[in-house]
């Protein structure tokens, strides 16, 4: 079947100025195709968009006059999701609240809220996971490293909270799955592709907290309430790559990177 | 001694202790210093007990001058002995705050030579934390009964949050099990600390900023549930007078692990898990679903069903009240939905003032249906292949926890033997009645009611209540129809006795039989009401 789908280049501006296209030419797109790698079907027909920062800015101060500024901060996680199909949720979900105004947010039993809902839920929770379970080392001269592997590009999302939190000491947040790092000088933070610099080895002050923190993580379990069950359905094990205290156990299996 | 041997010791000696949260207050960060707090807390890591890791859990000193029954860490116990010093204790903390490991710092202690001496070094440590390292993460500190109330405004400024133990549900197992501690030594402290906290918004001269300054996240407690023979009804009745009377902000429940072997709890051979879970799913309704004790527990069924969640069993119990228009009900009906929680409720009153939902909507809502749509209509109708019948629906809602319980019992038959039911759940067989829990461990001849047979018990108790004119031959009937094993004569003898026609008396004390050693020491358990615990609570 016939499908009109548009195409962007893989920014946020860029899938802006695809709504503001659908919206002019009152056309329908059943996706606005953000990656550029989602491979093109031969009955599709594909319509190029080609990123303009003045319209982007339009329809992003067209949602936060009409929505709020909290509507536009969900379509931005919205957009940081995975899923190849968020921009086709993202222009029926503004289709939908820009008609219907503020209260329409609410409308959560609506099939074009609640697919968005979905979709900004999981950033969020994805979000919170790295907030969680972030772990940073010490790669030298004061600087603090994490890498994350998270499945929804949540770095934008979470620097402002560890920027605040650990305002004495500059960190890089680097996000190996999706190539992008949130550094943070002590005074500002911003984003970088991929991983900014060439680090160092961890110290081995590193080294040492490193233990410290593996000898408590072990010893607070009481053996005779083991519950692997539960400690997997509050942390997922797609995580325990990147946490130093299950690190033993993640070589043990060979999946190391 | 090295400082890791040191950490394994304090910590290995701290993880009895629950509480590990690190809510209750916002912190916002400032330049210059380390760290901030979030209302809602942030949990770090999980241990393989699967408990959140939040705080670093330690205490300051495991060489404790007490010598109390349930404790590891008891004088006469041969285990070896560590104190941190306030530089260690700081570097430890702030070493694993800046990699994110932890949202702060959770300080107990031993009690060395004396409860004010101990204090005063707790203080020092934290001051050194807070003022010397800027240290603006989580702190949460274990008051040591019998601190004088100068050195308690002392820690309270410069903590979160406050705990002092309860320890136990009732003064009398407190001076059994903990000799040296007693409840003049817990109670009031608790009600200084509430006193304090009430104070820093009633001092109109401190700044918005300032005015929360004394254990800003509240104050807490715990007990230890199992080594005791308090029952639920007890304990939930406690909890509940600490929430309304000293503000706590959580009761926080331990079952006991037997970690010591003192003759006085050569009973507990196991932790009770399960009850121990019940407990804070009752406790969870008290908090946030606008329950009272009363309807979640009564004198006459003193413990939790094992089979059943508490709010399942309200709902079976109240059938009356359902189903529940999703449509209508107000927010707290939604609430008593079982598998509906706040964040569903608050869901759906948003998204029906654009349409009447429908299951559908309901789904889309995120709404977990499979517990919720035995209870609820849409637009009148309940869903599709839905019976709303309360023993259909005891029947669906138990079957897991019925498998769970023939898996553990190594098979379906050995239930019927009364040994082999298994003592941490037998007894607690709430809805039976109080003489079915209570001789399940008793070894009368009563000791042959099964747990099945007890749930069917429970279940014709609901259908009667529920219909009201169920004759006692239909409850009968569908006692054995439910029990599905049980012998016909079993069955119509629980139905019988849920009719309310019974000749056996239900007059044993509720005693939990993981403690039935104690009931020579203990007699009959005195009422909630004669317990001195409660009396000193005002």
């Amino acid at each position: 079947m016939y499908q009109l789908r548009y195409l962007c280049d893989g920014t946020l501006e860029g899938l802006l100025t695809a709504v503001f296209v659908a919206f002019r030419q009152h056309e329908c797109p059943t996706n606005i195709v953000i990656d550029e790698a989602t491979q093109a079907s031969l009955f599709d027909s594909d319509v190029p968009i080609i990123t303009d920062l003045a319209l982007a800015e339009r329809v992003r101060d067209g949602i936060i006059g009409k929505l709020g500024a909290s509507a536009y901060q969900k379509v931005k996680e919205c957009f940081l999701a995975e899923d190849p199909s968020r921009g086709g949720t993202i222009l029926r979900y503004l289709r939908y609240t820009m008609r219907g105004g503020h209260r329409s947010l609410g409308h959560l039993a609506a099939p074009a809220v609640a697919e968005a809902e979905a979709i900004i839920q999981r950033v969020s929770t994805e979000a919170h996971a790295m907030i969680q379970f972030a772990r940073f080392a010490d790669v030298g001269s004061g600087l603090f490293y994490s890498h994350i592997r998270p499945r929804a590009s949540v770095v934008p999302l979470i620097m402002g909270h560890f920027a605040a939190r650990f305002n004495v000491q500059p960190f890089i947040i680097h996000d190996s799955r999706h190539q992008l790092s949130g550094v943070f000088d002590t005074e500002r933070w911003w984003l970088v592709e991929g991983l900014p610099q060439a680090l160092s080895l961890p110290t081995v002050e590193e080294d040492k907290f490193q233990e410290l923190w593996r000898c408590f993580y072990q010893t607070i379990a009481i053996p005779e309430r083991r519950n692997p069950v539960v400690q997997r359905g509050f942390m997922s094990k797609r995580f325990w790559g990147d946490m130093c205290e299950q690190r033993l156990h993640y070589q043990r299996r060979g999946d190391e990177v | 001694m090295e400082l890791i041997e040191k950490l394994g010791i304090l910590a290995d000696s701290a993880k009895y202790d629950v509480a590990c949260t690190s809510c209750g207050v916002e912190r916002q960060a400032v330049k210059g210093q380390l760290g901030s707090t979030s209302t809602s807390g942030i949990c770090h890591s999980f241990s393989a007990d699967g408990r959140c890791v939040s705080l670093l859990k330690v205490l300051y000193s495991n060489a404790c001058s007490y010598d109390c029954a349930y404790c590891v860490n008891r004088r006469s116990n041969d285990t070896p002995r560590a104190t941190f010093t306030p530089q260690e204790l700081a570097e430890l903390t702030i070493g694993f705050y800046r990699r994110n490991y932890i949202e702060g710092l959770f300080l107990s202690s031993g009690v060395l030579g004396t409860p004010d001496r101990t204090t005063e070094l707790m203080c020092e440590a934290i001051r050194l934390l807070r003022q010397e390292y800027g240290f603006r993460g989580y702190i949460h500190a274990k008051a040591i009964p019998g601190t004088s109330d100068e050195l308690l405004v002392r820690l309270g400024v410069l903590v979160d949050r406050l705990s002092l133990n309860i320890e136990f549900p009732s003064a009398q197992s407190l001076s059994v099990f903990a000799p040296e501690k007693a409840a003049h030594h817990i109670l009031p402290p608790m009600r200084f600390v509430r006193d304090g906290i009430k104070a820093n918004y009633q001092d109109k001269r401190l700044s918005a900023v300032r005015r929360t300054r004394f254990v800003p996240a509240g104050q807490s407690t715990q007990m230890v549930i199992g080594a005791s023979p308090e029952s639920d009804y007890q304990i939930l009745r406690l909890s509940a007078e600490l929430y309304r009377k000293l503000e706590m902000q959580r009761v926080f429940f331990s079952a006991y692990i037997p970690v010591n072997d003192d003759p006085l709890l050569a009973g507990v051979r196991e932790a009770p898990l399960l009850r121990e879970h019940r407990l804070y799913q009752a406790d969870w309704l008290m908090r946030f679903y606008q329950f009272d004790v009363d309807e979640i527990i009564d004198a006459e069924h003193p413990f939790l069903d094992p089979l059943i969640d508490p709010k399942a069993n309200w709902a079976l119990n109240h059938m009356e009240q359902f189903p529940v228009e999703v449509n209508k009900a107000d927010y707290e009906l939604l609430l008593r939905v079982p598998g509906i929680g706040v964040r569903g409720a608050k869901r759906i009153l948003v998204a029906r003032r654009e349409r009447r939902l429908d299951f559908d909507d309901l789904r889309r809502l995120n709404i977990t249906l499979k517990r919720a749509r035995l209870f609820v209509t849409c637009k009148g109708q309940m869903d599709a292949g839905v019976l709303f019948d309360p023993l259909t629906i005891h029947k669906s809602l138990t079957e897991s926890a019925r498998r769970r319980l023939r898996r553990q019992d190594d098979g379906q038959l050995s239930l019927f033997e009364g040994e082999a039911a298994d003592s941490a759940t037998a007894g607690n067989l709430p809805m039976g009645d109080s003489a079915s829990g209570a001789v399940g461990g008793a070894d009368s001849a009563a000791a042959i009611v099964t747990a099945a047979a007890a749930t069917t018990a429970a279940a014709a108790t609901t259908a009667d209540r529920a219909a009201g004119t169920a004759t006692v031959a239909a409850a009968a009937a569908t006692a054995d129809r439910a029990a599905g094993t049980a012998t016909v004569a079993a069955a119509a003898a629980t139905a019988d006795r849920a009719a309310g026609t019974a000749t056996v008396a239900a007059k044993a004390s509720p005693v939990h039989p993981a403690t039935l050693p104690f009931s020579a020491r203990f007699a009959p358990v005195p009422s909630f009401a004669d317990s001195d615990a409660l009396a000193c609570i005002n």
